[in-house]
């Protein structure tokens, strides 16, 4: 019950992962009292979902509505953030889970750091910025995108040379270029994983052999060239920076594909085809946009709707798999496709100057080695208890949003209260106990 | 939506060795990689399956589609569902085989290798017994054939024999060029076409030349080896039906003389390939031979030892044995007249028919629809003025 060291602690609630799931469990359980901290392994809280444009089907800029949860987590009394954090195990025992987490080095004393990014424009070391998916480039000290949080500078010591430039930028002398990685140990009576998902390789069906060009693209590539303060700042294709005038959208390209092992729905991407199309429409009206698909699968509130909006819209949507695509001209690509529902000549090979391929969603992290917690057939974690679908095979784990499975934001915000809400009956019902067995003990010493 | 709805017909299909048809999403990746499917009009093969799915059987019989596919197996490599589409065209056109046969012996068949194996050695026996109950004399100091089972009379046998065949498998035909022509429309196809088309059905009888056009997977070699199985196939044919009064003598030419070289080539052409498809279905080495229903393997060995004791008839005769000459070539039609009798009008061997006989009618139709078009033409034209 009581921290022994510095590099132990107690919490009501470990939380793994930051992102959208992560932080409505955190925030929900927080608000309750319970004490928790959040595990993110990136520099930054927030998730896949702070790096999208908009969302559907409001189009709702999704900065604008994940940056108010993240801020609200950092600055709960009852949330502590470990950023830059990995987990190492998880064991349950008899007085609840043991978390050992690495806080990576991120050669910056983050009590010091004040996030005034002055260390970040005197470096001259550049690499691609993963938040941006490789399209821009990032200084080797930096924070690591605008409104992330905490709003402190990581130093990337694969790309930093030592010049020292940042050293002397700096006004609180916050780097540390010999800060080492350090093991911390939660105890912690719940824990949530909200782990989230991935996205599997655009090169994955060897069917899509222009995969390698670069101007065939992931969805979440489509996000940053749409998003207001994204690398190009408007939308251009990434070869020559033409501005597309033809962008396909090849549906299931990546799920509902035994011969790649994800054999399921990934469940989002017909919405974020249709919004990413839509939100193209709006940017360059004149381009011809061309959505290929098997199914939509427009199930939500609203979903539908959205889709018949994006028809009415002039976007084209073509029922057929794309079973080849191939590079044409260098930068063009031609994809092959049957027409399914035109009676005659179905089978066509239409050209255009940029295709998004509909990547499988698979999971993010695996927990099976370093703790008890089972994952099903497709790799998420098994939620073996089907009228309970947020608990796991062990007592006190729990787990939200896309670690379960493929999800959409708000599927995992849903879920991710559920969780919370489970979490919390978990927890009130061990202080219960406790409360008890205490009382017990006292009237036996009477 | 005319025509006769079967809610089981995948079902069906599946009793004729359809694999996964009901994995289909219908995403057309087939369609694109299939290299016959411009042939088709659209569709090829998803619409198939498509039809099987929907239960559709009327518009199944009714379509020639089945009978493009070599199964190259691209569709099946490259299918996301792994729903087996090249499987499912197999198993169509074992389907439709059946559904040509109006005896039902076809169908029966197919479903149950037992049955086939029994009618088999019904038929095979009943031959045994023609040569115990009619044998002629047997010479025992040389070889002669003749004298033991006499070349008119076995001649006669082998006319009534293809007669018979000939009946069941031109039945097949008529219904299949009924149905796939359009049960009344054919009859406003001018009978010139029916004609010009003729030669298309021998040029693909004895080339199968379509074939090369089928996809990656060793096409080009297997077509060989097929042609290579037909033109033995054909050649024994001619000698045993037309030439026999020339083929078996008693009297021994030397071993170049025609009818001697011929039958070797015949023979050679028949044992080769059978021998290196029954290897390549036992190993599964290629697409087309990962599943092997049982009809697929009783023709294979029906015709390797029709051919093995052809052979060894020579063999013996030559060598000079007269017992077991006698023998063994009735061993030899014992084997020979059942797997004609079974395979040729009612399993896989009736793709002789058929498959030619489809690819003609498809050039009846686009004639007759090029016909059609022609004539409309200017009747729009006048109705425009």
């Amino acid at each position: 019950m009581i921290a022994t060291a510095d590099n132990e602690r107690h919490k009501d609630a470990v939380i793994i992962g930051g992102g959208i799931a992560g932080l409505q469990s955190a925030l929900d359980l927080a608000d309750q009292g319970y004490k928790v901290a959040v595990v993110e392994r990136q520099a930054s809280i927030g998730g896949r979902m702070i790096s999208l444009s908009k969302v559907y089907p409001t189009l709702d800029c999704a900065s604008c509505i994940t940056t108010p949860k993240m801020s609200a987590a950092a600055h709960h009394e009852n949330i502590e953030l470990l950023t830059y954090t990995e987990v190492d195990s998880i064991t349950p025992g008899p007085n609840g889970h043991t978390v050992v987490v690495t806080r990576k080095a991120t050669h910056v004393n983050a009590d010091k750091c004040i996030g005034c990014r002055l260390c970040e424009y005197a470096c001259d070391t550049e690499y691609p910025d993963d938040f941006e998916q490789g399209l821009g480039s990032v200084r080797a000290i930096s924070v690591a995108f605008t409104n992330a949080i905490p709003q402190k500078a990581v130093l990337d010591a694969d790309y930093c040379l030592a010049c020292g430039l940042c050293l002397r930028a700096c006004p609180t002398d916050a780097i540390e270029f010999d800060q080492q990685p350090r093991q911390e140990t939660i105890h912690a009576d719940v824990v949530i994983v909200a782990s989230g998902f991935q996205l599997n390789a655009l090169t994955i069906k060897p069917q899509y052999s222009a995969a390698q060009n670069q101007n065939v693209i992931s969805p979440l590539t489509l996000e940053r060239l749409l998003a207001p303060h994204g690398p190009y700042g408007r939308v251009l294709r990434p070869s020559d920076g033409k501005i597309p005038e033809s962008i396909a959208f090849v549906q299931c390209a990546g799920s509902r594909d035994q011969s790649i092992g994800v054999p399921y729905c990934s469940r989002v991407c017909c919405m974020y085809a249709i919004k990413q199309a839509m939100l193209l429409s709006g940017s360059l009206p004149t381009a011809d946009i061309t959505i290929y698909y098997m199914d939509i699968r427009a199930f939500g509130k609203g979903y539908e709707q959205f889709y018949q909006n994006a028809k009415a819209m002039g976007i084209n949507f073509v029922r057929g798999k794309v079973s080849k695509i191939d590079s044409v001209d260098k930068d063009d690509l031609l994809v092959h496709v049957e027409y399914t529902e035109e009676p005659q000549d179905c089978v066509r090979k239409q050209r255009h100057d940029m295709v998004v391929l509909a990547q499988g969603m698979i999971p993010q992290w695996n927990p099976t080695s370093f703790s008890p917690v089972q994952i099903g057939s497709d790799g998420f974690v098994a939620t073996p208890d089907s009228v309970s679908p947020c608990t796991t095979n062990v007592p006190g784990i729990f787990v939200a949003g896309a670690a379960a499975g493929p999800k959409d934001i708000v599927d995992s915000i849903a879920e991710a209260g559920a969780a919370a809400m489970e979490a919390g009956r978990y927890l009130s019902k061990r202080a219960h106990l406790d409360h008890t067995a205490r009382t017990v003990a006292l009237e036996l010493i009477a | 939506m005319a025509g006769k709805f079967n809610p089981d017909l995948h079902l069906d299909i599946t009793g004729f060795g359809g694999k996964d048809i009901d994995m289909c999403m219908n995403c057309g990746t087939c369609t694109t990689i299939c290299p016959m499917s411009e042939d088709s009009g659209g569709g090829f093969p998803r619409r198939v399956i498509r039809l099987i799915q929907t239960g559709q059987q009327s518009k199944l019989e009714e379509t020639l589609d089945p009978w493009l596919c070599y199964y190259c197996g691209d569709c099946t490599t490259n299918c996301p569902r792994q729903a087996n589409p090249a499987e499912t065209m197999m198993a169509s056109r074992r389907y439709l085989t059946a559904r040509y046969d109006f005896t039902g012996l076809a169908k029966l068949f197919y479903k149950s290798a037992v049955a086939e194996i029994l009618a088999i050695i019904l038929v095979g026996l009943f031959v045994t017994g023609l040569f115990v109950a009619f044998h002629g004399p047997m010479v025992l100091n040389k070889v002669e054939l003749n004298t033991f089972a006499p070349v008119h009379a076995v001649e006669l046998g082998d006319w009534i024999m293809a007669a018979v065949l000939s009946f069941f498998l031109l039945a097949g035909a008529a219904r299949m060029t009924w149905w796939t022509l359009g049960r009344k429309k054919m009859f406003r196809i001018s009978p010139l076409i029916f004609i010009q088309q003729i030669p298309v059905f021998f040029v693909h009888l004895f080339t199968q030349k379509r074939w090369k056009k089928c996809g990656s997977h060793h096409s080009g070699i297997r077509w060989m080896k097929h042609l290579l199985l037909v033109s033995g196939y054909l050649s024994m044919l001619t000698l045993v039906l037309i030439l026999l009064r020339w083929f078996q003598t008693d009297k021994i030419y030397p071993f170049y003389y025609p009818q001697r070289l011929w039958g070797y080539y015949a023979t050679i052409a028949l044992l080769y390939p059978t021998v290196d498809f029954m290897i390549s279905r036992w190993r599964r080495k290629e697409p087309i031979h990962l599943f092997s229903e049982a009809s697929d393997w009783i023709f294979l060995v029906m015709l390797f030892l029709t051919a093995l004791t052809g052979i060894m008839v020579n063999i013996f005769r030559v060598g000079g044995l007269p017992m077991a000459t006698y023998l063994i070539y009735v061993i030899h039609l014992s084997i020979a007249v059942p797997m004609l009798v079974v395979e040729v009008p009612f399993s896989k061997w009736s793709h002789i028919m058929y498959r030619p006989l489809s690819i003609y009618l498809y050039g009846v139709k686009q004639a007759a629809t090029r016909a059609n078009r022609a004539a409309d033409e200017p009747a729009s034209e006048k109705v425009a003025a």
